[in-house]
């Protein structure tokens, strides 16, 4: 199976660690990813903030050239996510003209959503070396993936299954609760700490106190806002992992403490407990 | 088509068996017709047996519900068939065909016994529907305890035997031989004149919509299934628990408009009866646990009903509920205890706060069942976009097929009294379609010549087991002993079932073997199973007055299970006095008299002039008395409605219909100024012009209607710039220049209505606001128009419009009333300032028109009606119906009925329906050849009375008057047989038949020898 | 239980002291400007306070969503384009998911920071205001972000910089620059993309440069 890839901005820097899982991940699974050539950002808040045509056009160039290559998309940031099928949706109104030709009728998929159709979960299911059993996590999915549904097509937006069925396949023990999807904060924190501060500790609090020792997300700015606030904290730390972190670590038969050192909230001594490390 | 009303069946079927469905049953049954009552499930019922009580009564729904239940259950023109439903519908109006295939019960229903031993051996647990899956049931199973028919069936999709061919206990236990697995479904062809839809509806919401949790959290339930959890019968027998540990909930939250007003799931409808639901429940929960807080968050209250706003202050002030206007986004759960928690922004403190609740109640909408919309498809009926049954404003309960009219839930969502009045109308078109073939079709039951009765009392005295429900407890052998060796007992035996049908042939035999002359039977109530057994000695030809009932089983075994030696000697007393009255009873004969086949309506409005043509169009003659020189009322000012129809051009044509119908007779600038007789046989006399005509009449229909408010209130009267809705709406049609001309208006709600002096909601001014300001953008899309309101009441599917008049860009601004607006005039500006509880803000507008929603008051002539024909009023002046929900256009005083606004402000479409309803109840009377009497009534003695009056001023039902020879008499036609005559008057003159006091002092001594002997 | 989650600090006056404002004076032009440009029936909302209650962050700002929209209706263009409102909303669209009218709340509040910034009015979070603007002009200069190059850029925008050490902060934000550096969860640098020239030109475009 070939699809083209879209990492966006965060694989590159903050999310570095993401990016590495899910080559890991893919090759695993034997799904090739063409990361789509010469990509560019898809804007994120501010080009939907400042410029209404930027927001679309800016994703619309990386939907032409996937286009081109003739292969759905698919992309594990939740917020690059939101965004292109955002302008995909405008494109198809024809109300903004995209210096590039393109004709919003590809497949985006979000990556989550991609894994969990049943002959994936079937696949990852036959890799899984190491079960990781006793592990208690919740499964944490944030705004951009899951809302508006009339864009992401997430009708269950309460209650998003997509990270939980994956999680489950690993042999963790996938908690649920109700806050899968309030916002964090998300990009407020750089201006406004306080406000984002608020925001990601009440996160943090939920899970914990729906019995989870980590958490698990798919979006990059969830990933670091949750971790980051955990920076200062030896004690009773959730580490927060990224899914396809949790896959590779179940397709490995012994893991590698090295794989998370780009973490605040650190997760070895978590994994080493429950002797998944 | 018209060769079959030529000759048209003479026979109806309903569709639906819920409160709906059974009372356009009786109400054709009783008018000559035979009725095919079709119902899906097991049971009749429908919605309403799920209820715990109703409002504002807080009245058992059960005990209000089961009397109509025997009745229907217990009607010879009425066949129920259950399990059934329509494959096949062909033909036209006055002689439909109809293939209807009855699924199994699996249980015989002429051998079951409903004695439970099914139930009780079956080993298949399952949750149960009925109860909203929070309690469990069997297999084999009776739905609820007044199920009609009370037969069990077996559940076929988890019965173990009908799937996998193992088990079969129930077959083995049955002491009826009635279990039948072999069961196959029928088709069965029946052909009827008309058709009537009652299917009702279901709660819209489901676990796949998942809305605030519903389905994933065990604390989150709906309206509906809350209902089964306060009530007696349901999963927590009456005790207030919560499903994930039945612990009891000391916070409840309601959340209001789930699945409704909601556009964006395709639901933008109001279902106009979960305000009053929610307010019901909090003030359940409130009496049932005083220490649970009831919290119900919502937009608007919707109480546009009769005396609902009295209600909801009363829910807030006297019982604690508290209301917080404020939508919920989502519920979230507290894993630790699975409370589940609410977040709101509180405006005060600027924060937002999150609030725990151990249970949270979802208020439902309501949809039309699935099943259904292929009826629809079968019958090729128009819908609206959401399923339901769409009808004419001019014929509210006529669908788009002739010969098939509709009534209650699936018209729209509706409550109890609407249904009822609604079900009343549907039975009145189909009665008038078929008329022709009216007591063509009926069974009229045989009565058998009776017997002479002896003068020596010989009793009979039967003791049921009733399975295990007597047996269990009491000592039926002991207290045989016992009964055989009591004076004036020549004959005693038990039974297992004294009701069976079986058993009642058994009866019969008896009495004439032993030639008994008084039966007593000594089982569970005479309010049950009195008439029963009353018919089986009509059977045998014993006078059914010679009958007596101990209750051993209610009064005795049931609330005595722990002690069953003390229960045992507890029968034998109450039998024992139960003997002693029988032997005391005396024949009493039912009179009958001939029936004034006329009907007399009060009141020439919309409502007046349809119940008279209802009658006229069904061939009897009817009176119409209008105090103005012109006919029409107050409808006729307005000349368009909501939908865009003209109450005017109806008007119109009624009048057109009713001055020329050679059945009606009508009386303009009339009033009646006499009133006397009784149910079937009034007169009185009508005054036309100082002139005075004597009438007589079967019954009365009251439609005396409703009058605009007057304001003083916001400076109208004294400019011309402030106008109400009324004139307002006149002026729109009469001068578009004007119309154009006009910038800024201000509408102001609730102006007269829902105040201390007049607390009613006038029901139809937020549709009035709403309607005039479409009109005015439609004329002229620039004018900005504010509402003021309080709460915006546009419910059922005039919600729409109120959407359609915020896109079309009218601003509704919310007041409370402690801040109304204040209207003023600066320099020969208009001015109004008010403070919008949304935004927290404080306007001004400079309108150059103001239009005050004005509400309605009852017209001044129902006062006087209300003096002549002695009817109870409300506060405010509306006339007061026999019972809020069953029966909204009756009276307690036979023979009269209630329509329109009379009854409480109505749109006309409402009070044609209820005015068509009304006048079928009247045909009820109207259409008889005679009526009898109960013979159970009140007799004065003549020689006693003293003319003191008590019995006159102290009857509820204005029975007793002086007669010519100066003493009291009470017209056995008019007497309900309450007794309160009886016990009141001074000089004992007044005996009630059958509760004499020699009948019940020899009942007493008989309960207190036992009690003497001891003292002895 | 009863549970204040933040923003008790803030609390507002409320309606008594407050100034009585002329509303219908300004027909329905801004209304039917912003239903046209957004697409969204502004108009359908009934002020039940679904967004306000659904917004993680309304406490925060001056004016609720729910008055949004209503100040939208009244034509009240200024007072919005002045609120702190549409440069908190964190864009999690849970306003717009819950709405039973179907108003598309996060979608007006993205137009009404679209007009601010093209207006003369002073954003009232200007920290946020900049922060967008230097995104997307980073975005221009190389195509692709760079979370190090951003901050640094923000850094460097008229007043930040001096507002971050005015409140104290620019010392926790340089510890965990270092902190994010020594994770190894920064990028130093960032190649060159084609991409760069297409993205200059469209963004020309968009402000009506003739390209």
């Amino acid at each position: 199976m070939r699809l083209s890839f879209y990492p966006g901005c965060s694989l590159e820097g903050m999310a570095n660690d993401y990016a590495r899982s899910i080559d890991t991940v893919f090759r695993d699974l034997g799904i090739d990813l063409v990361e789509i050539e010469d990509w560019s950002c898809c804007g994120a808040t501010a080009a939907h903030s400042l410029s209404q045509t930027m927001s679309v056009v800016l994703p619309a160039r990386n939907l032409a050239v996937a286009e081109k290559m003739g292969l759905d998309i698919v992309s594990p940031c939740a917020m690059c996510f939101n965004r292109l099928r955002f302008s995909q949706n405008m494109i198809r109104k024809k109300v903004f003209d995209i210096p590039w030709h393109v004709t919003g009728e590809l497949r985006v998929h979000d990556m989550t959503r991609f894994m969990a159709e049943p002959s994936m979960i079937k696949s990852i299911k036959k890799r899984v070396l190491k079960p990781l059993n006793g592990l208690r996590v919740v499964c944490y999915y944030g705004c951009q993936m899951v809302r508006p549904p009339k864009i992401t097509g997430y009708t269950d937006y309460e209650n998003p299954q997509t990270l939980d069925r994956i999680i489950a396949t690993t042999g963790a023990q996938v908690i649920d609760w109700s806050y899968k999807s309030t916002c964090c904060g998300a990009s407020i924190g750089i201006a406004r700490r306080e406000i984002q501060e608020s925001l990601t500790r009440r996160i943090l609090q939920k899970a914990q106190q729906a019995g989870a020792e980590a958490i698990v997300v798919s979006c990059p700015l969830c990933q670091s806002n949750l971790d980051i606030i955990q920076k200062d904290r030896s004690d009773r730390c959730t580490p927060v992992f990224y899914f396809t972190e949790l896959l590779r670590l179940s397709f490995m038969e012994s893991g590698a403490s090295k794989l998370f050192k780009m973490h605040f909230a650190d997760p070895v001594s978590l994994l080493k407990a429950k002797r998944l490390l | 088509m018209e060769s079959y009303l030529n000759s048209p069946v003479g026979k109806v079927i309903v569709v639906g068996g819920g409160i709906g469905g059974i009372q356009c049953a009786l109400d054709l049954a009783d008018t000559g017709f035979y009725v095919y009552l079709i119902e899906k499930s097991h049971t009749l019922g429908g919605t309403m047996a799920r209820l715990d009580k109703t409002f504002p009564t807080n009245d058992c729904s059960t005990c209000m519900f089961s009397p109509k239940l025997v009745q229907v259950a217990g009607h010879a023109n009425i066949e129920i068939l259950t399990l059934s439903r329509i494959l096949e519908l062909n033909g036209g109006p006055g002689r439909f065909a109809a293939r209807i295939e009855k699924q199994p019960r699996y249980i015989n229903e002429e051998k079951c016994i409903s004695c439970g031993k099914c139930a009780e051996k079956c080993p298949q647990k399952v949750p149960d529907p009925f109860n909203g899956e929070l309690g469990i049931r069997k297999a084999a199973f009776l739905t609820f305890p007044q199920a009609v028919p009370l037969k069990y069936a077996l559940d076929a999709e988890n019965c173990i035997y009908l799937n996998n061919g193992k088990c079969g206990i129930c077959k083995k236990i049955c002491p009826a031989q009635a279990v039948e697995f072999d069961q196959k479904s029928e088709i069965l062809q029946i052909d009827a004149g008309a058709v009537v839809i009652s299917t009702g509806f279901v709660p819209a919401l489901t676990v796949k919509e998942g809305e605030f949790g519903y389905g994933r959290y065990r604390n989150v339930v709906t309206s509906l299934q809350y209902e089964r959890m306060l009530s007696a019968t349901g999963p927590y027998g009456g005790h207030l628990r919560r499903p994930s540990d039945e612990k009891v909930p000391r916070k409840i939250a309601w959340i209001q408009c789930a699945m409704s007003r909601d556009p964006a799931r395709n639901r933008p409808f109001c279902s106009s009866v979960c305000c009053m639901h929610a307010a019901k429940q909090a003030v359940l929960t409130r009496s049932h646990e005083p220490d649970t807080e009831a919290t119900i968050f919502f937009i608007d209250i919707r109480a546009h009903g009769k005396g609902f706003d009295d209600y909801i202050e009363r829910a807030r002030s006297r019982h604690g509920v508290r209301y917080r206007r404020s939508m919920i986004s989502q519920v979230y759960l507290n894993p630790e205890n699975d409370n589940l928690i609410i977040e709101t922004f509180d405006h005060h403190l600027n924060c937002k706060k999150e609030e725990e609740y151990d249970l949270v109640v979802l208020s439902s909408g309501f949809k039309p069942s699935d099943d259904f919309i292929d009826l629809t498809k079968q019958f090729g009926l128009v819908t609206n976009p959401y399923g339901f049954l769409t009808t004419e404003f001019d014929e509210p309960v006529t669908t788009s097929r002739p010969g098939i009219f509709v009534c209650g839930g699936i018209e729209s969502p509706k409550d109890i009294p609407e249904t009822v009045i609604q079900a009343g109308a549907a039975a009145a078109e189909a009665s008038i379609l078929i008329s022709s073939a009216r007591n063509s079709e009926i069974i009229v039951e045989k009565i058998s010549d009776e017997m002479p009765v002896d003068k020596t009392p010989r009793v009979g005295v039967l003791v049921c087991h009733c399975g295990t429900n007597i047996a269990g407890v009491v000592d039926i052998q002991k207290v045989l002993e016992y009964v055989k060796k009591l004076p004036n007992v020549s004959y005693a035996t038990d039974f297992m079932f004294t009701c069976s049908t079986e058993t009642q042939q058994a009866i019969v035999e008896l009495i004439k073997e032993q030639n008994l002359n008084r039966i007593v039977v000594a089982a569970c109530s005479p309010n049950t199973h009195e008439p029963l057994f009353q018919d089986t000695l009509r059977e045998a030809g014993l006078n059914p007055y010679l009958f007596e009932m101990a209750s051993i089983r209610d009064q005795c075994s049931w609330v005595h299970g722990n002690d069953p030696e003390k229960a045992t000697e507890k029968s034998k007393e109450l039998i024992r006095a139960s003997v002693s009255r029988a032997v005391q009873l005396e024949p009493l004969y039912e009179k009958s008299y001939p029936v004034v086949n006329e009907g007399l309506v009060i009141g020439g409005g919309v409502a007046g002039m349809t119940a008279a043509l209802t009658i006229a169009d069904q061939g009897f003659h009817v009176h119409l008395v209008e105090k103005n020189d012109r006919l029409g009322g107050f409808a006729g000012n307005i000349k368009f409605t909501l939908e865009g129809n003209s109450p005017s051009r109806l008007i119109r044509y009624l009048i057109e219909r009713v001055t020329h119908h050679p059945k009606i007779s009508v009386y303009l600038k009339s009033r009646l100024i006499s009133h006397a007789g009784h149910l079937g046989a009034f007169h009185g006399t009508v005054q036309k012009k100082g002139e005075p005509i004597n009438i007589q009449y079967g019954a009365v229909i009251a439609a005396t209607g409703g009058r605009p408010y007057e304001p003083d209130e916001y400076l109208y009267g004294q400019d011309e710039r402030i106008l109400t809705q009324i004139e307002f709406a006149k002026r729109l049609m009469e001068d578009p220049l004007w119309t154009r001309r006009l910038k800024r208006i201000v509408m102001i709600q609730c102006v007269g209505s829902r105040e201390p002096d007049f607390l009613y909601c006038s029901r139809v001014c937020c549709a009035a606001a709403v309607k005039n300001s479409i009109k005015l953008k439609e004329m002229n899309p620039g004018a900005q128009i504010v509402v003021l309101y309080r709460d915006l009441r546009t419910f059922g599917f005039k919600e729409l419009y109120y959407l359609k008049a915020r896109q079309k860009g009218v601003l509704f601004f919310r007041y409370v009333p402690e801040e109304k607006p204040k209207v003023y005039d600066e320099n020969g500006q208009l001015i109004v300032d008010f403070t919008d509880r949304s935004s927290h803000e404080n306007f001004r507008v400079e309108p150059d028109l103001i239009v005050l929603s004005s509400g309605i008051r009852p017209d001044e002539g129902a006062k006087q009606i209300a003096r002549l024909l002695k009817l109870p009023t409300t506060d405010e002046g509306f006339f007061l119906e026999a019972h809020v929900k069953l029966k909204p256009v009756e009276f307690a005083t036979s023979g009269i009925f209630l329509a329109g606004s009379a009854h409480s402000p109505r749109f006309v479409e409402e009070a044609v329906t209820m005015a068509k309803s009304a006048g079928q109840q009247a045909m009820k009377v109207i259409c008889q050849e005679e009526m009898t009497t109960s013979a159970a009534v009140a007799e004065v003695q003549p020689d006693e009375c003293a003319a003191c009056l008590v019995c006159v001023k102290i009857c509820p039902y204005g029975a007793p008057f002086i007669n010519e020879e100066g003493v009291s008499q009470i017209p056995p036609s008019a007497c309900m047989g309450c007794g309160i005559c009886a016990s009141e008057c001074p000089a004992k003159a007044i005996a009630l038949k059958h509760c004499t006091d020699d009948q019940l002092l020899a009942k007493i001594d008989a309960l207190l020898e036992s009690a003497l002997e001891i003292e002895n | 239980m009863q549970n204040i989650i933040s923003g008790l600090n803030q609390a507002h006056e409320h309606v008594p002291g407050k100034k009585r404002k002329l509303i219908g004076d300004r027909g329905d032009f801004f209304l039917n400007r912003m239903q046209g440009e957004t697409g969204v029936n502004i108009s359908a909302c009934y002020q039940c306070e679904r967004c306000t209650n659904a917004c993680p962050v309304s406490h925060f700002m001056d004016i609720k969503p729910h008055q949004a929209i209503r100040y939208v209706q009244l034509g009240w263009r200024e007072d919005l384009l002045k609120s702190s409102t549409i440069w908190i909303c964190l864009s999690c669209e849970m306003c717009t998911t819950y709405c039973p009218n179907e108003v598309d709340v996060a979608e007006i509040i993205h137009h009404l920071r679209n007009m601010a910034v093209h207006s003369s009015i002073t954003p009232k979070e200007k920290s946020l205001a900049v922060f967008h603007q230097t995104f997307l002009e980073v975005l221009r200069k190389s195509g692709r972000i760079n979370e190090l190059r951003l901050m640094n850029a923000y850094y460097l925008k008229p007043d930040i910089l001096h507002e971050r050490i005015k409140n104290n902060i620019l010392k926790e934000d340089l510890l965990l620059g270092m902190a994010l550096l020594r994770k190894g969860r920064l990028k130093l640098f960032t190649p060159k993309f084609r991409a760069i020239k297409e993205i200059k030109k469209a963004y020309s475009q968009t402000r009506g440069e003739i390209v």
